[in-house]
């Protein structure tokens, strides 16, 4: 599902380029929960970015959910990022001038889901988070915990083969990130999806399957 | 991403910072009621004025005279009348089968002594108000036309209405004579309704005396008119019995007898390229004439000036406005870097991210467009009243206003919403080439 060989990554044109990821090699099965750690600035941000599509491959091969990401360029690789990956961010990432409810449906109208299809969906998708009676409340009514689970909603709009967690609870106290990653791990269990999480909290990446630390800009298991 | 899913995210987002918004729309608002309000105004001018004009309409009528033209007034606007010929039917035919001639309608102009407010009625606090105050007897001139055809004629009714065609008691008057009788000549209307005792004269055989044909008339109406000089406007059934009866008595040196049918006439030519042809005709047909020919070319050559610097301006203003939309949506291509980074995650290709721009750089422009081009008719609208009023009060012709300017009324926010978006293109392309990485801020 997830293959990486040879990733190479700097930053910066000048004569000393800052070389953040340096020959990573990496590899998850379908269905398969890794969560990489490390310093800030160590290149976890950067890694996952590369692996959805964010950040262009600069040297090595990404293969993701069978797509060459190296080789991807406008619009397949927003189809791909459309279609294969979803994305958690740390800081949620919602459209605050938004519903819940509008906020998973803008993934549905990307994907071009026709818009009598998309209300019923997409309340199916806040009502497995949990959310089902907030889905009319936009952002500035609902607690961390909430956001970071319509964050989890629109995630899985599209029945992503890969989802993408960038310090999911990072924003959140101990109790919310707590369920908050109990609902991702189920829902990844549920829908068979490949589960990479970046995190600083070593009890977070002690749940997953594979651990990975990044240092000095190489991958290692732990 | 539709059309309609990024209208709702631009919706949403206009109304999220909404005072923001509101300036941009209100700036668009702004530059396009300068516009349409310029626009309509040098639209009233080209299209009632200068087309009435051009088009050889009653104000740029041709006054044809009884009269031997003089050769020396060929090449001149006014009047350069030798001695007088009778201007009778076999004239006006060969006139009226003139080339670029559209209509001609007849004139009889007599003198008359006008006595206001007859009898007891002078005075009275019952009276009209046009009698409370003492007036004197006068010699003025009655200008008979054709009030069938008075939309042929230069007319404007400033108050009441035209007399009926063929009515030998009623009258309608100019400002001069409201005046005359005391009246403000801003409310002309107080002066309806008042009676006029006019007297056409007969000289008597022996050449020493004359006598009167006494009539009473009711002054129906208040007019602007430059068919003829005289303070009357009457149907010229009223001036051919005066005619008739100066025709039965004796005439002397300083009184002859009217032996022309028709004292004047008035001549439409269909264009006004070709009002110097018609006159020329006239001239070669054996009458003097007049008209504004020169006036109105120079009047329409400082129009045109007029149009080009009024929608300058006009065009100024709504650049400024655009220019207003663009900044506004680059302010918000800065604000929403990390909304843009999340769509692109999401997957919205670049066209997607244009395309929210885009449709609210339209709203912004469509909404100001409307606002502004409602404005600006009613600015352009009450302009053109004002104006109006003036020119009445002054007594000259008032402006035909016409209806809206549908086209201006239609295309003003459709050219609103059309610069918007271009000013929007910009801003687009910035956000929609924004790196995704960067935009999420990593």
């Amino acid at each position: 599902m997830v293959s990486v060989r040879g990733l190479t990554h700097q930053y910066g044109d000048g004569p000393a380029p800052l070389t953040i990821l340096c020959g990573v090699d990496m590899e998850l099965e379908p269905g398969g929960y890794a969560a990489v750690t490390g310093v800030s600035g160590a290149g976890k941000s950067t890694l996952l970015a590369i692996l959805g599509g964010l950040e262009p491959v600069q040297s090595g091969s990404v293969l993701v959910a069978g797509e060459d990401v190296a080789h991807l360029r406008g619009g397949d690789l927003a189809r791909f990022r459309r279609e294969r990956i979803g994305f958690v961010f740390q800081d949620f990432g919602l459209l605050t001038m938004l519903t819940a409810r509008e906020n998973v449906e803008v993934a549905l109208a990307l994907a071009g889901v026709p818009r009598r299809d998309r209300r019923d969906h997409a309340d199916r998708l806040l009502g497995e988070v949990g959310l089902a009676d907030r889905a009319s409340h936009r952002p500035a009514r609902l607690s961390g915990g909430e956001l970071q689970r319509v964050a989890m909603a629109r995630a899985l709009a599209n029945n992503p083969r890969v989802i993408l967690a960038d310090e999911p609870t990072g924003n959140l106290d101990e109790g919310s990130a707590g369920r908050v990653m109990d609902l991702l791990e189920r829902l990844r269990q549920e829908r068979g999806c490949t589960l990479v999480v970046v995190t600083h909290n070593p009890e977070l990446a002690a749940r997953a399957e594979r651990r990975l630390r990044l240092s000095r800009g190489r991958l290692v298991s732990l | 991403m539709s059309w309609d899913d990024a209208a709702l995210l631009a919706l949403r987002s206009l109304g999220r910072r909404g005072a923001r918004s509101l300036l941009a729309a209100l700036g668009v608002a702004l530059g396009t009621t300068l516009l349409v309000a310029l626009l309509s105004i040098a639209g009233t001018a080209d299209s009632r004025i200068v087309s009435q004009l051009s088009h050889g309409g009653p104000a740029a009528a041709i006054h044809v005279d009884d009269a031997v033209p003089d050769p020396a007034g060929y090449n001149s606007d006014s009047l350069q009348a030798g001695p007088h010929r009778d201007l009778d039917d076999a004239a006006l035919m060969a006139i009226r089968h003139a080339p670029h001639v559209t209509s001609v309608v007849p004139v009889l102009s007599t003198d008359a002594l006008v006595v206001p407010c007859p009898g007891r009625e002078r005075g009275s606090p019952s009276a009209p108000p046009a009698c409370r105050q003492p007036a004197d007897d006068y010699f003025g001139a009655l200008v008979g036309a054709d009030l069938t055809r008075s939309s042929e004629l230069p007319i404007t009714v400033l108050a009441g209405r035209l007399p009926a065609p063929g009515s030998m008691t009623e009258v309608a008057v100019t400002q001069s004579y409201v005046e005359r009788v005391h009246l403000d000549v801003t409310h002309p209307a107080a002066v309806l309704g008042s009676p006029i005792e006019l007297a056409t004269p007969q000289l008597l055989p022996g050449g020493n005396r004359f006598r009167g044909r006494w009539y009473r008339v009711q002054v129906v109406g208040v007019v602007a008119q430059t068919v003829d000089s005289g303070e009357f406007l009457v149907p010229i059934q009223q001036t051919q019995v005066a005619r008739q009866w100066a025709l039965s008595g004796a005439e002397n040196q300083s009184f002859r007898r009217p032996t022309s049918p028709y004292s004047g006439l008035v001549v439409v030519a269909d264009s006004l390229a070709n009002v110097h042809a018609v006159r020329q005709e006239i001239f070669t047909i054996g009458y003097a004439n007049s008209a504004p020919e020169h006036l109105v070319a120079s009047v329409q050559k400082y129009l045109h000036v007029v149009d080009i610097v009024l929608g300058g301006i006009g065009s100024v203003a709504l650049a400024i406005a655009v220019l207003g939309v663009t900044n506004t949506l680059l302010a918000a291509v800065r604000e929403r870097w990390r909304e843009i980074g999340v769509l692109k995650a999401l997957g919205a290709a670049d066209g997607d991210v244009a395309r929210w721009f885009l449709v609210e750089a339209g709203l912004l422009g469509i909404s100001g467009g409307v606002v502004g081009t409602a404005i600006g008719t009613a600015v352009a609208g009450s302009v053109a009243l004002t104006v109006n009023r003036y020119l009445v009060d002054q007594g000259l012709q008032g402006i035909d206003l016409g209806g809206l300017p549908v086209g201006l009324l239609v295309g003003a926010p459709a050219a609103a919403a059309l610069l918007a978006v271009a000013a929007g293109v910009v801003p687009a392309i910035r956000a929609a080439r924004l790196p995704v990485r960067e935009a999420l801020g990593g």
